[in-house]
């Protein structure tokens, strides 16, 4: 038996460090494994012993481009073991804030991360020679979402306004309207943006994913909701262990995680959108519509459609947001420490991402547990793997390898959250 | 073009709170009045797409920057970019946010960079969270400071003599 093996060094174009093996025996792909292998960065334990209020900036280290979800994530969480609900508009200020980090993130991936795979371009510095309106569409949206951090976080890059219970301190409306106005100039690049990635060419490729994501009576989904699935699941998210489950496996130091009864899940725009397509403004439907979507997308290639409509709605909500604002009267409510356990579950970017505090009398954190989108998706990542791998298992091992870097950018992956960067070796038997 | 219609954009890159990554602040904080007519000062840190749109306009750009360890902490390289591009080892190693010589590199590509662009990279020793200036880069910030001073004032249009490497 003969094994051959091709490796990639350095995936780029993906946040972290891992590396993919692809073993291909008897004409088949045998197995697919993405390997990461970036050392656990142990927050959870770092937390431990640490007080309620320093829980929202330490848990923003764990990302700079989607440190919301991990402070709402949070807030939510404590809020929740403390028995105290945050509404009105300090809610509507956490809605808004996150309509940011959606923004920017969204905006980074379409355009600087994803879009050059689909244009035969090796990074976007090489793209925006040929596509420089569209580097400058993406750099400015993604500027506009900075913007909106910025106000509402006190810095774009791990901010440090979110506290339990709600902000430091309030934006004022006068603050907010040049943010309204950076944003109004950006909404026409955001649509133009969804056009140009509709136009690009995507390989024929549908996979039958269980989509998990929040779902919410009325709003699309970003601080709360049920934890729904398009296999029925339907649970307050504090039952998350009773439909899922994490498990070591050996070749990744992030944990997998798993729907009990079924297996690989997915989560991030593709589920989001598909389990609160009804939740999106008829303006946003019929952009899709028109970039030939339909309430669902199962083909990962056209996720990079998805994100872009993101973006559109993050636009319009955060302008509906600001357009409504009238600021409290407190920045925070009270929120008196107590003894017990309380859940989060918010949509980054990337997905659903799960918290769960135990916290003394005094409010210290006893445990700590965080479940990020992407090691949540790397079962899927694993079967999209084998999937694309074997319908182009006839051509090259250039074609082969070049498929697979895509297949995983296509979930726009941040491996230093879920434990970071891609080695690709691929065995021939 | 007349001397004084050159603009130039001086920017001081790096995290002042991250040990050596902070001498562009330092050096920043030094330059404070020093610039000539014609020469704004930025500080960046963190993310630098906004110097990508943010250097469009000026005729030169300055940047001053921390680089990785190589032996000689606090050691000085001039690099003009006129003609070329930062090596590939100053790349960032994160894809969610631009290093230099991304923003450089993408500036370029949307047209959006001056034509003049010299970098001034400090080989730093230690970048701990929270860690000062390690003595070897802090006694190079008045030297370093002086000569992007003046690399400002021959940018400009002046007529000071820059040495082609510190």
């Amino acid at each position: 038996m003969t094994t051959k093996t091709i490796r990639v060094e350095y995936l780029t174009r993906v946040e972290g460090e891992g590396a993919l093996e692809l073993r291909i025996d008897g004409g088949r792909v045998a197995s697919a494994q993405l390997n990461i292998f970036e050392p656990p960065r142990l927050f959870e334990a770092l937390l431990r012993g640490r007080g309620y209020a320093e829980t929202p900036d330490i848990v923003s280290r764990i990302c700079g481009i989607c440190p919301i979800a991990y402070q709402m994530g949070a807030v939510h969480a404590i809020e929740n073991a403390f028995g105290v609900r945050v509404e009105g508009q300090l809610r509507a200020l956490r809605r808004l804030i996150y309509c940011g980090e959606w923004i920017e993130s969204h905006a980074l991936h379409v355009v600087m991360l994803h879009a050059p795979d689909f244009l035969g371009f090796a990074d976007a510095i090489q793209m925006a020679r040929e596509h420089g309106d569209m580097v400058r569409n993406g750099l400015a949206l993604k500027k506009a979402g900075n913007e909106l951090m910025r106000l509402l976080g006190g810095r774009e890059i791990h901010p440090v306004n979110v506290k339990v219970g709600g902000f430091h301190r309030l934006p004022t409306r006068a603050e907010l309207a040049p943010v309204a106005g950076s944003l109004e100039r950006v909404r026409e690049h955001a649509v133009a943006l969804v056009r140009w990635v509709a136009g690009f060419t995507f390989p024929d490729c549908e996979r039958d994913y269980e989509f998990v994501g929040l779902r919410h009576a009325g709003e699309y989904p970003f601080n709360e909701g049920r934890l729904v699935s398009s296999r029925g699941i339907d649970i307050d998210i504090a039952d998350f262990d009773s439909e899922f489950e994490e498990r070591h496996v050996a070749h990744s130091t992030a944990l997998h995680a798993v729907v009990r009864r079924r297996g690989a899940y997915l989560v991030g725009p593709l589920a989001r959108y598909a389990l609160n397509f009804e939740r999106l403004p008829a303006a946003v439907r019929a952009l899709a519509a028109e970039a030939g979507l339909g309430p669902v997308c199962r083909n990962p290639f056209r996720s990079i459609v998805v994100r872009a409509l993101e973006i559109v709605y993050a636009v319009d909500e955060a302008l509906r947001l600001i357009a409504a604002y009238e600021p409290p009267d407190y920045a925070a409510v009270a929120a008196p420490p107590r003894a017990g356990s309380g859940f989060g579950c918010t949509e980054a970017p990337r997905g659903i991402c799960w918290h769960r505090y135990d916290l003394d009398a005094e409010g210290s954190i006893v445990r700590a547990r965080i479940v990020p989108p992407t090691s949540q998706n790397q079962p899927s990542i694993e079967a999209d793997l084998a999937a694309v791998a074997t319908a182009v298992l006839d051509q090259s091992d250039e074609t082969i390898r070049d498929r697979c870097e895509r297949c995983i950018r296509n979930y726009d992956p941040c491996i230093s959250c879920a434990a970071h960067f891609l080695k690709l070796s691929i065995h021939r038997a | 073009m007349s001397a004084a219609a050159r603009r130039v954009l001086v920017a001081c890159v790096g995290n002042p709170d991250r040990g050596d990554d902070g001498v562009g602040a330092a050096v920043a904080a030094g330059l404070a009045g020093r610039l000539p007519p014609g020469a704004d000062l930025v500080s960046c840190s963190g993310d630098l797409l906004a110097l990508v749109d943010g250097c469009a306009g000026y005729d030169a750009l300055v940047c001053v920057d921390a680089a990785a360890p190589a032996g000689s902490p606090g050691a000085v390289q001039r690099l003009d970019l006129a003609s070329g591009a930062l090596p590939p080892e100053a790349a960032c190693t994160s894809s969610h946010g631009l290093g230099l010589a991304a923003a450089i590199g993408l500036a370029r590509a949307l047209q959006a960079a001056p034509r003049d662009i010299v970098v001034f990279a400090v080989e730093g020793r230690r970048f701990d969270g929270g860690a000062a200036l390690s003595a070897a880069v802090a006694a190079a910030v008045a030297g370093v400071t002086e000569l992007v001073a003046a690399e400002a004032v021959r940018l400009c249009g002046g007529s000071m003599e820059v040495a082609a490497d510190a």
